[in-house]
């Protein structure tokens, strides 16, 4: 299985370029080729590396169809109000599914595709399971989750059509140092709110840990649905306490006011957030293990301190007038 | 310039600090487990729940040290049956039991969640039990504390998809007094093997045939022998 071509699409990305140095590190990956809207954020000895929007559809099929991968890693997926707003990532997001998965679709020599998903997609509608497993319906209730359900559709259509192994990860929101997160940037502020009447709990997940299971899940030929969950949970009164920021208890009506100021001070409050901290997040990552042998290496109460001890400004020595 | 930014974030966080430092000291800021459950929040209503109840609990050795089990307990109606016997089983016992039937609308469902709640759904029931947790079930409830209600064999089912034992649990409670008895009986095995759903149907039917049992043959809300009953012996 030596000498694989492995295709990483959203390279750029914190997430991206985790998975890409992991990669380069296997001894099963041969060439790796990447794509997305920005470079990569570290340096990658052995990945080449293609600047191309969304949008261009003509020129990612020529990038991909030219390489002919074995594998193919998705993780082009804009979270709303992650990198951009609802509106925008909503159109990348598709554009890019689109155009990767649809190339991907005429390599021949495809053997697997792994699709970044998230366990957004179980949805938290009443009465929804308080922790689902893979086995648990698919039912969205936020945008994200809608987003994320419409990826893991094209992704099966096309396995079998073309007669590939889909993988599909659905990640917990994932926090990191250079993460960009909207629920990681809601719990940095000084004063956060929270539901009074609910503050019910959730899991996250280290970037560290979910690129390592997109390693894994590629090498393995993942062809199912996993759950990737750091273990433990916590809810959002209890991370305000940790990262020693005011809480700010709200009880209803007054959270699209909150979401409203949050938005002006530069932390948006997306509905899919808005539904973890009204009505929890949790899911099932037992199967993670089983079948990738993964084991998280932060539980969620460590990557939720690990949030706030990240420095918001570093510092890198002083500047030396003089020279200047 | 960067200290010029930094100046609100650290005098917020000073004033949070200060703010939030008598509360930190007198809650943990970790105390939910996978399912949401909080010891903490039990610790520290355990007063509250002894004003309401006091259970004694007998029977609890019959139950699995690691492995998971489901317990299907009867209700009188309003008594909160399974709270109570949860929160007790789970001190004596030293790990968490379960209890299923919460609602899922705040703020009462997500209080439940802390206290060990799980919804009424079999994907819950199940869930827990993989993760060999000792889960809670109450039987239909009844008008007469010595009546089992029906057993809904859509909750029986989970531990026949997961293979956990089914034990039965007679409850009984003082409706004004603080007297409450929990009582574990033995294992409850399906008397003939079935492959389909008529198992969980004739196991849920047993179990409340079992709880029945125990109910009639169940003192009062209180064990032990009375004061008077010690002068009609002598």
């Amino acid at each position: 299985m030596r000498g694989q071509r492995v295709l990483v699409s959203g390279m750029g990305g914190e997430l991206g370029s985790l998975v890409a140095a992991k990669l380069e590190a296997e001894p099963w990956v041969g060439a790796l080729v990447g794509i997305d809207v920005d470079p990569p954020r570290r340096r990658l000895r052995k990945a080449e590396f293609h600047l191309l929007q969304p949008s261009q559809r003509e020129r990612i099929v020529d990038v991909v169809t030219k390489f002919n991968p074995h594998v193919v890693i998705n993780l082009s997926v804009w979270e709303p109000d992650a990198r951009t707003g609802l509106v925008h990532a909503r159109q990348f997001t598709a554009d890019a599914t689109t155009a990767i998965i649809g190339a991907a679709a005429e390599c021949p020599a495809l053997e697997s595709m792994v699709v970044r998903s998230g366990i957004e997609v179980y949805g938290r509608e009443r009465n929804a399971p308080t922790r689902p497993d893979e086995t648990s319906p698919v039912h969205p209730t936020s945008e994200y989750g809608l987003m994320l359900a419409n990826i893991e559709r094209q992704a099966r259509e096309v396995g079998r059509r073309v007669g590939i192994a889909v993988g599909k990860l659905r990640l917990a929101p994932v926090l990191g140092k250079h993460v960009p997160s909207p629920l990681g940037r809601l719990l940095r502020q000084p004063a956060v709110p929270f539901s009074m009447l609910a503050d019910s709990p959730f899991a996250v997940i280290e970037d560290g840990d979910a690129a390592q299971a997109f390693v894994a899940a590629a090498a393995r030929r993942l062809d199912e649905p996993i759950n990737i969950v750091a273990p433990g949970a916590i809810t959002t009164l209890q991370s305000i306490l940790r990262g020693k920021r005011i809480p700010l208890p709200l009880f209803g009506p007054e959270w699209w006011v909150a979401s409203r100021l949050s938005h002006v001070l530069g932390a948006p409050i997306p509905d899919h957030v808005v539904e973890l901290m009204h009505r929890g997040r949790l899911a099932d990552g037992s199967k993670a293990h089983e079948v990738l042998g993964l084991q998280p290496r932060l539980s969620t109460p460590e990557v939720i301190d690990h949030l706030y001890a990240w420095e918001s400004v570093v510092r890198i020595g002083s500047i030396n007038e003089a020279v200047a | 310039m960067a200290q010029l930014i930094d100046f609100p974030v650290k005098a917020a966080t000073r004033a949070g600090n200060a703010l939030v430092e008598p509360l930190r000291a007198a809650w943990p800021i970790h105390s939910v487990d996978d399912f949401g459950r909080d010891p903490h929040l039990i610790a520290a209503l355990a007063p509250f729940t002894r004003l309401r109840w006091n259970v004694t609990v007998g029977g609890e050795s019959h139950l699995p040290v690691r492995t998971g089990a489901l317990l299907v307990c009867n209700s009188r109606r309003f008594s909160l049956s399974a709270i109570y016997a949860a929160l007790a089983l789970s001190e004596v016992c030293d790990r968490p039991v379960r209890f299923v039937g919460r609602p899922d609308s705040a703020p009462v469902g997500p209080l439940m969640r802390r206290l060990g709640g799980l919804l009424a759904q079999p994907s819950d029931i199940l869930g827990a039990l993989r993760h060999h947790e000792l889960v809670m079930v109450s039987a239909d409830g009844t008008s007469h504390p010595r009546h089992a209600g029906e057993v809904p064999h859509e909750l029986i089912g989970p531990a026949m998809v997961a293979g956990v034992p089914v034990f039965p649990v007679a409850t009984m409670s003082s409706t004004i007094g603080r007297a409450a008895r929990v009582e574990v009986g033995p294992q409850v095995r399906p008397r003939r093997k079935r492959r389909g759903p008529l198992a969980e149907v004739e196991l849920a039917e047993q179990v409340q045939h079992h709880l029945q049992k125990m109910l009639d043959t169940f003192g009062g809300v209180r064990t032990g022998v009375a004061p008077i009953d010690w002068l009609a012996e002598g």
